[in-house]
């Protein structure tokens, strides 16, 4: 966990207003400790994926609030075809070999 | 390390703005985050960004156009490992940005609703159904009761059996069943009903059927009898020369039903007494000397 000004120093081009705002548009979701902003890694990482995608690749932020929504609706059908998975293989192996069949065939 | 102008799809005379808008085009197509399942896409961009970081500066493309720098040594100065967000959205299965950043709902899996039933959109399905056979007199079955049954786990169930329920009729007591898994809804109970038979009557769709025994002089000389029927005695007329075999009808004396009440239909059967004595025998025989008649004409007329 780290605190809201380690944050804007590691990163070059992050500044405190641009943070804020990100914050009360949703983006990230540090944890409050009194007045003070705590941003566990995830939040970091998400942080830098945004500034990745506004300052280095240019996408304005009117566009990166879809970006983002896709996002992490593609993250989350991944998690969720991944606890299928966990499920199918769980199953016996004449079941495993029926869903092989027709999610490759797709029929 | 591949030549970064070929990386970046531009010629060696290309200019600044070229070089940009070349960079940014195929770092957003190779964006790692943007491409969760695709594994390459990370080391693709990698080198789209190493091969930026030369020819993206104009010192830096002065120095490689003269053979000053190579791209490989670039690159391992220039790109040291770096995190990419999907190392932690793409892994584990609970996360904290999974709820839509707009609403605040979670983001619902459609995809179980339709997988696990679409129809009610649930997660999980209901709980099993419980099948019992239930044993019902035949009074209970006609006029309808109310039972307390014990069921195999201990439960107390309370039963109410509909008047005029019929034998193999099932009785849905909804939500009776096995409980619902991770809050959904429990199964039912099915109650199958049994009826018993009765020494006395017999069903017959809605309608009840029962003997009563005549003596040769009710038969003759008629009478009136009382009855015993579903819903208690009643004094039933017996016509002056009633046969065997006859059916009287008590109407409304059946099962009830939504389109009424069924009837009860008594059929009669005259009994002779056990030793009938020679001033009986002789007293018929000289009737039937004067008054003949013939009881198998139609028997005879058929064979």
């Amino acid at each position: 966990m780290i605190g809201e000004r380690e944050l804007i120093d590691a990163f070059e081009a992050l500044e405190s207003d641009s943070l804020q705002r990100w914050i009360d548009l949703d983006w990230v979701r540090p944890q409050t400790d009194g007045s003070d902003l705590r941003f566990d890694e995830v939040d970091v990482a998400r942080v830098r994926l945004i500034c990745d995608l506004h300052y280095e690749l240019r996408i304005e932020e009117s566009s990166l609030s879809v970006v983002l929504s896709l996002m992490d609706q593609l993250y989350a059908a991944r998690r969720d075809l991944r606890k299928l998975a966990v499920a199918i293989n769980a199953q016996p192996d004449d079941v495993r070999e029926a869903i092989a069949k027709l999610t490759v065939t797709g029929s | 390390m591949a030549d970064p102008y070929q990386i970046l799809g531009v010629t060696r005379t290309a200019t600044q703005a070229e070089i940009r808008k070349a960079y940014l085009r195929l770092a957003k197509k190779n964006h790692p985050d943007l491409h969760p399942g695709d594994k390459a896409a990370e080391a693709r961009f990698k080198e789209i960004a190493s091969a930026n970081d030369i020819v993206g500066d104009v010192k830096k493309r002065a120095r490689f156009d003269g053979g000053e720098i190579d791209a490989s040594g670039a690159e391992v100065h220039r790109q040291p490992e770096r995190e990419f967000y999907r190392q932690h959205a793409d892994a584990g299965s609970d996360f904290k940005y999974d709820r839509a950043w707009s609403g605040g709902d979670p983001l619902d899996s459609d995809l179980f609703a339709e997988l696990f039933g679409s129809r009610s959109a649930r997660r999980n399905p209901r709980g099993a159904d419980i099948n019992y056979t239930f044993p019902v007199d035949f009074i209970e079955a006609v006029n309808g009761a109310k039972k307390r049954v014990v069921m195999a786990d201990g439960k107390t169930l309370d039963i109410s059996i509909p008047a005029g329920v019929r034998d193999g009729q099932t009785l849905r007591l909804r939500g009776q069943g096995q409980p619902g898994v991770g809050g959904a809804e429990p199964g039912d109970t099915l109650v199958e009903i049994h009826i018993n038979p009765h020494p006395v009557f017999q069903r017959d769709g809605n309608s009840i059927r029962s003997r009563l025994a005549l003596t040769l002089g009710e038969a003759l000389a008629g009478a009136k009898l009382p009855v015993e029927t579903v819903n208690g005695v009643v004094q039933l007329t017996i016509p002056r020369g009633s046969k065997s075999g006859s059916i009287l009808r008590l109407r409304g004396k059946g099962v009830p039903s939504k389109s009424g009440h069924g009837d009860h239909l008594v059929e009669l059967q005259v009994i002779l007494p056990d030793h009938p004595d020679d001033a009986l025998i002789k007293a018929v025989t000289e009737w039937e000397a004067k008054h003949p008649y013939h009881p198998r004409s139609v028997e005879e007329a058929a064979s």
